[in-house]
This record gives structure tokens, C-alpha cells and sequence, in this order.
């Protein structure tokens, strides 16, 4: 058994860490925050890396990558709150397999994409110029109208789309629009993850420095066990998304479980660690110049997105009486 | 990555599950049986695999250990009656033990011809197991004379040794006055009493010690080095657990398939209730597994697990009381009634998270030793345990 990183996954994950910390910061989401300034690294930028479009062929001019390799990315993406989120590209590059010409617009960045859920706002409307939706069965793709709405975390981009005419791209495409969200629930959690646990190493750093009452904060159980329980959410959190990642390319019999797990583990442990974070910050934590809301931010938003944790829990639990009677 | 063993690692499984097969009815009726199997099983060379030869054992890895214990675990085979002696008691008298203890014991473990215990906690020593009391006192002719009560004592009732930390010296701070003995449980003065759990079952022991006679050649490691000799038996404790991925309390496929079964009689408002709690607590345990699998990647690798392994028995605990809290929901009126499986092991499980680590002292390892943060100002530190008495 050999469920752990390998050293390709180890340099893909510094690479990465080494252009994102450099390209997207809480400064740059606290910068679209306050000035409505567009994300960082921002679309053409993330293209530009390569990283975005790890898995899509390299005959259309992608990396040819794994989902595993996406998501080690992402995780590092989740840390610095980059955007806009590798979601898209990850859904966008199942459901054009095949589609040569849209892949190589994906991956040379002539086309931004973004994915329509049935319900809105859309994550990275903002920004994109092509849409994918699920109409009658049928993957179809278009132009359309998007309205910016009002963020909580301006770095997720979300807008009301309203669909130009659009054309079919396959009219079968159920199991294919399936898959994508699976894989897009993975990435998802991946990019919450490295969230996660950056506000675990502010949380943890913290309660090392303050002290209160002669001694650091963190000595005290009641902060040191709060911090704990976050810890452990987070390494299993890890496990998760490597498990969904690894399965979406290598078993796919295990994807459904698995992505439905890390999405809903993704949405309830960000969210624990956002909390905690703040609570253990006291008086700064939930101050405007603090770092933490913005964070937070991307917790209460995120949960809500490819379907809330309360869906994915469902999910889960139907998967499991499935496989179990 | 890969959930796969390595080409020796498969070749091992392969001849492990033909063994196993071939005894998968295996479950021993008393405790004659139960020592024949173990006995059985270590003359296949099962057992002991990561001893080292001359110690009785095979002189294989931690991996291949955890091979034999997921096989069993697979075809459901019952703990080895010896657990304790082999996942502690063994490998202390290994890395302690004088050549005559060796010699004497280790062989006679892994056959299960002597049965052990380990005799640390005490009333009121649990979490701080360095404030024990039972004394060991120097008589005349060299030997020792150990008074005292311990107590959470697992197969004490059964056992014919067991290794026993006591306190030799008083008037130094409490972990330096400790020294760890091999005590012969049929001696005179050793009185065993099962205790009983609230759950009705006796799988515990109190025992009491009164001016027993204990030579010094059964001393394990030099006087007043018991704590360390007893942190070589908590890792081992954690080495043996380290067979990662495996379910605290039952397993979350279990409780699926009782939820399945019963899910269909609830109001449809309780039925989305269940399926949230079934679904949290598999999602839970499922981050558990697969955590534990990382550890047993590291095994794997050659590696120990660290401080990082007892995050996998803190929640472990805790999604096991949360999937089988919704596993006692779903008998509907006969949750109020004691009698089937579910009601039994939710008056188990409450222990789980005291027993072998307090879900409290498991989070303090974890925030000091994995995440770094400091300690806690201690009461006891730089005075003698008498004065810590006081």
C-alpha cells in the first residue's frame, strides 16, 4: 500500500506553491474585496501556468494529467484563496472530451468557460464567456448574460447566467455531466482543504504567541483541544480528497463515494476551521483587518457550492445503504 | 499512489490467507481452546512476525504484521487470546529484559503457554500514570516486597505474569521513582478481582497487591527507570494498533445495512434525519480509514507511526458513537428495551474513549507533539512525589 504522495506529486505541489504564493494572496482577495478588484492570479494568468489545465490532453494543448494531479494544485490554490477556482477547468475538460477544438480554447485561454448549475449564481461567471449546461439530457454550450451579484467572498466570481442560444455539444450526456461534478466536487474540496489547513497554521501560530494570564494561549486545553479537533478534520479532510482523486482515474466505481465524502467533509470542516480560527484570535479575529474573515468568507460560500454539505451527506448515506443491502 | 501491497507484501498476503482459509471457522470456545490457536498459529509462524528471531519471532516487518492482522480481521477471526503479552508486555521485556527474561518468557508468550497482563493503572493514577502508588521495597535478602492496588487490569484474571510498574522511590519527583518488574500472578499475596463495566460485562480486573515477594532477577531495567521502560511499552501499545484502517466499535458497512433495512418504517421527515446522521457518521469514519491507510502506507515504507496515529482512535471513537447512537434510533419503540446488538455496544463504547488514552490526554498529545504547542504549567514539576502528595 502506497497511499501518500509520490515525489512528482511532492515538486508538482512546490511548483505550484512557488507561483501561486507569488500570484494570489488574502491581500489580493481583501484587494477585490474592498476595491472590486478582478482575482488573482485571475484567468489568464492561471492558463498561462499550465496548472489550470493539468488535466486536460496534450494533444489539445493540457498538461494530460490525473484529477490527483489537479487537486495537489488546488490545495495549494485553497491556501492563498487564488481564483478563480480550478473547478471549472477541471469540469469543463470531462465534459468537452473529445470536443478538440473547444479543449485547445480551454487550454490556450481563448475560451473561459464557466459550468451552469441548475440553480444560480454560477462560481467564476464572472470573467467567463463560454457556458456549459445540462439542458433536457444534453450538454450544450453558449454564450450569455451574467449579472454580478453582491459577494460574500469576491474571489469565487459568482453571477447570475442567463443562456444566449446555445448548441448541443452531446445529447446523451447524463453520465458525462455526472462525472464532471464529481470531479469538480473533488477539486472543490481540495481547494478547501488548503484553506483549511492554512487557517490551522495561523490558528496554531497564534496560540503559540499570545499569551494571557502569564502563559502562551495555546497551553491551555480549552484552545489547544479546539485546535486539535480542527487538526484532525483536516488530515482526514486530506484523505478524502486523495482517495476521490485517485479514484476518479483509477476506479471509478469508488468516484461517487468518494467525491460526495470530500465535498461534504470539505464544506463542514473549513467551515470548523474558520470558526475556530476566529474564536481562538479573539478580539482581532473577527476585526475587518484581520485575514481570518476572508477565509471565512470562502467557508460560508463554498459549502453552498456543486450542491451544500446537507446534500452531500444524503448522498453519502443513500450510496452506503446501496452498497450495503 | 496505489492501494496495492508490493510484489513481497502480496506474496506474503497470498500465504497468510492460505492459512487463514484453511482455519476460518477458527473461534475458540474456552480459553484451553484459545491458547491452541494462538499456538497453532505461531508454530504456521504467524505470530510474533515482526519479533525479532531470537525472541521467538520471525524477524519480519511491521507491514507484515498488519497483513496478518487485516486477514484475520477479514475472515473475522477473533483477537488472539495473548493480545496484551504480544502487543506490549513481549516487546518491553524485549528491549528491557535481561537474557535470562528473554529466555524464560518470550517463546512461552507467543505459544500463549503463559498468558500476560500489564499492570499500570491504579485508582488514582489513570492519566497521570506517574503518580502511582503501589510500592516496591528492597528486603533483606535483595529481592523486593511490592504492596499496592492496580486496577483496568485486562486478563489479570486469566494471566500468569505480568509486567508491573511501581514506585521504589518516593523522595525524588514522580518519574524517576518508578521501576518495572516481571510479577508472577499465582504468587502468594496477589488477589485478582473482575470488574464489572457498565455494560455488565467483566472484562476488566482489579488487583491487589499485599507484601509480594518479587526477586530482583525479574526486575525489567535498572531501578528507578520505570518510566522509560513503560514509554517503550505505550509505543509498542501504538505499534500494535498502528494496523491502520481498521473500525473502533462496528463497522459503518454494518450500520448501512441495519439502517437500510429499518429506514423504510420511519416518517419521511425522520427518514431525512437518519440518512444525515448515517451520512455524517460514514463520512467520518470513512476520513478515519483512509487516514489510518496513510499510516499503514508508512508502515509500509519502513517507517513508525508517530503521535499523529492517535488522531485515528479520538475520532474513531467518536463517529462510532455517533453511527451507532443512529443504529439504536432505528429499532424505533425497541430502543427503549435493552437486548439486541446496538444497545449493547453503545454501553460499550463510552469506555473506548477512556480506555488506552483519554479522548482528553489523546488531545494533548496530538496539540504538543504533532502541532507544537506548549504544555500545560504542571503542579508537580521539580518536587519529589512525596511533597506532590501533599
Amino acid at each position: 500500500m502506497n497511499f501518500d504522495l509520490d515525489q512528482e506529486h511532492l515538486d508538482l505541489a512546490g511548483g505550484a506553491r512557488e507561483f501561486l504564493s507569488a500570484a494570489a494572496s488574502p491581500a489580493a482577495a481583501r484587494a477585490a474585496l474592498e476595491e472590486g478588484t478582478g482575482v488573482r492570479p485571475g484567468r489568464a494568468e492561471l492558463v498561462k501556468s499550465g496548472f489550470a489545465t493539468i488535466t486536460v490532453p496534450e494533444s489539445a494543448g493540457g498538461g494530460g494529467g490525473s484529477v490527483l494531479q489537479l487537486a495537489v494544485v488546488a490545495e495549494q490554490a485553497g491556501r492563498v484563496l487564488a481564483g478563480p477556482s480550478l473547478v471549472n477547468f477541471a469540469r469543463a475538460a470531462v465534459l468537452l472530451d473529445g470536443d478538440a477544438d473547444r479543449l485547445a480554447g480551454l487550454a490556450d485561454g481563448s475560451l473561459g468557460v464557466a459550468v451552469v448549475d441548475d440553480s444560480g449564481p454560477v462560481l467564476d461567471a464572472i470573467g467567463a464567456d463560454t457556458f456549459l449546461a445540462l439542458r433536457d439530457g444534453a450538454l450544450v454550450c453558449g454564450p450569455g448574460a451574467v449579472t454580478a451579484r453582491e459577494p460574500i467572498d469576491p474571489t469565487r466570481g459568482l453571477g447570475d447566467v442567463a443562456l444566449d442560444e446555445t448548441t448541443v455539444l452531446v445529447r446523451d450526456a447524463g453520465e458525462r455531466w455526472q462525472r464532471a461534478e464529481r470531479v469538480g466536487r473533488t477539486i472543490l474540496a481540495a481547494e478547501g482543504l488548503g484553506a483549511a489547513a492554512r487557517l490551522l497554521e495561523m490558528g496554531v501560530a497564534y496560540a503559540k504567541d499570545r499569551h494571557a494570564f502569564g502563559r502562551p494561549i495555546g497551553s491551555y486545553q480549552a484552545i489547544k483541544h479546539m485546535l486539535v479537533d480542527v487538526y484532525v478534520e483536516v488530515e482526514q479532510l486530506r484523505s478524502l480528497v486523495w482517495w476521490a482523486a485517485w479514484a476518479a482515474g483509477h476506479a471509478p466505481g469508488e468516484l461517487p463515494l468518494a467525491a460526495a465524502a470530500a465535498k461534504a467533509a470539505a464544506a463542514t470542516t473549513l467551515e470548523h476551521a474558520a470558526e475556530t480560527v476566529i474564536q481562538v484570535h479573539g478580539g482581532i479575529g473577527f476585526t475587518w483587518e484581520h485575514d481570518a474573515h476572508l477565509y471565512w468568507r470562502r467557508a460560508k460560500v463554498d459549502r453552498f457550492l456543486l450542491g451544500d454539505d446537507v446534500a452531500a451527506f444524503d448522498e453519502v448515506a443513500r450510496l452506503a445503504m446501496e452498497a450495503a443491502s | 499512489m496505489d492501494f496495492d501491497d508490493t510484489p513481497d507484501e502480496a506474496v506474503w498476503r497470498a500465504e497468510v490467507r492460505a492459512f487463514l482459509e484453511q482455519h476460518s471457522g477458527e473461534r475458540p470456545s474456552d480459553r484451553d481452546a484459545a491458547r491452541a490457536w494462538q499456538a497453532a498459529l505461531y508454530e504456521a509462524g504467524f505470530v510474533g512476525v515482526a519479533w525479532p528471531v531470537e525472541a521467538g519471532g520471525l524477524g519480519g516487518t511491521l507491514m507484515q504484521q498488519a497483513i496478518v492482522d487485516q486477514e484475520m480481521a477479514r475472515l473475522g477471526l477473533p483477537a488472539l487470546i495473548n493480545l496484551i503479552g504480544i502487543g506490549m508486555c513481549g516487546p518491553t521485556v524485549i528491549v528491557h529484559g535481561s537474557d535470562g527474561q528473554k529466555e524464560r518468557y518470550l517463546q512461552r508468550l507467543l505459544r500463549a503457554d503463559d498468558l500476560w497482563c500489564q499492570l499500570f493503572s491504579e485508582p488514582e493514577a489513570g492519566s497521570d500514570l506517574a503518580g502511582l502508588r503501589t510500592r516496591a521495597v528492597r528486603d533483606d535478602d535483595g529481592g523486593w516486597r511490592v504492596t499496592g492496588q492496580k486496577v483496568w487490569t485486562t486478563l489479570a484474571h486469566i494471566a500468569d505474569f505480568g509486567i508491573l510498574l511501581t514506585r521504589t522511590d518516593p523522595d525524588v519527583p514522580k518519574h524517576r521513582g518508578l521501576t518495572m518488574f516481571v510479577v508472577d500472578m499465582k504468587a502468594p499475596g496477589v488477589t485478582v478481582r473482575p470488574l464489572k463495566q457498565m455494560n455488565g460485562e467483566a472484562h476488566f480486573n482489579e488487583v491487589f497487591f499485599d507484601d509480594v515477594a518479587v526477586p530482583d532477577a525479574e526486575r525489567l531495567g535498572e531501578v528507578g527507570d520505570g518510566w522509560r521502560v513503560a514509554l517503550t511499552t505505550l509505543m509498542s501499545e501504538r505499534l500494535s494498533l498502528g494496523g491502520g484502517g481498521t473500525s473502533i466499535g462496528p463497522k459503518p458497512e454494518a450500520v448501512a445495512r441495519h439502517v437500510a433495512e429499518r429506514i423504510g418504517a420511519l416518517s419521511a421527515d425522520r427518514q431525512v434525519l437518519a440518512r444525515q446522521q448515517l451520512g455524517r457518521g460514514y463520512v467520518a469514519s470513512l476520513g478515519a480509514r483512509y487516514t489510518g491507510y496513510r499510516q499503514l502506507s508508512k508502515l509500509s515504507r519502513g517507517e513508525l507511526p508517530g503521535p499523529e496515529a492517535s488522531a485515528g482512535k479520538l475520532s474513531g471513537t467518536r463517529s462510532a458513537r455517533d453511527l451507532t447512537d443512529l443504529a439504536v434510533r432505528v429499532l424505533g419503540d425497541d430502543a427503549r428495551v435493552d437486548g439486541d446488538t446496538w444497545q449493547t455496544m453503545q454501553a460499550v463504547l463510552p469506555g473506548m474513549a477512556i480506555a488506552g488514552g483519554s479522548d482528553q490526554v489523546l488531545r494533548n498529545i496530538i496539540g504538543e507533539r504533532v502541532l507544537g504547542l506548549p504544555a500545560e504549567p504542571r503542579a508537580d514539576k521539580g518536587v519529589t512525589f512525596k511533597e506532590s502528595l501533599a
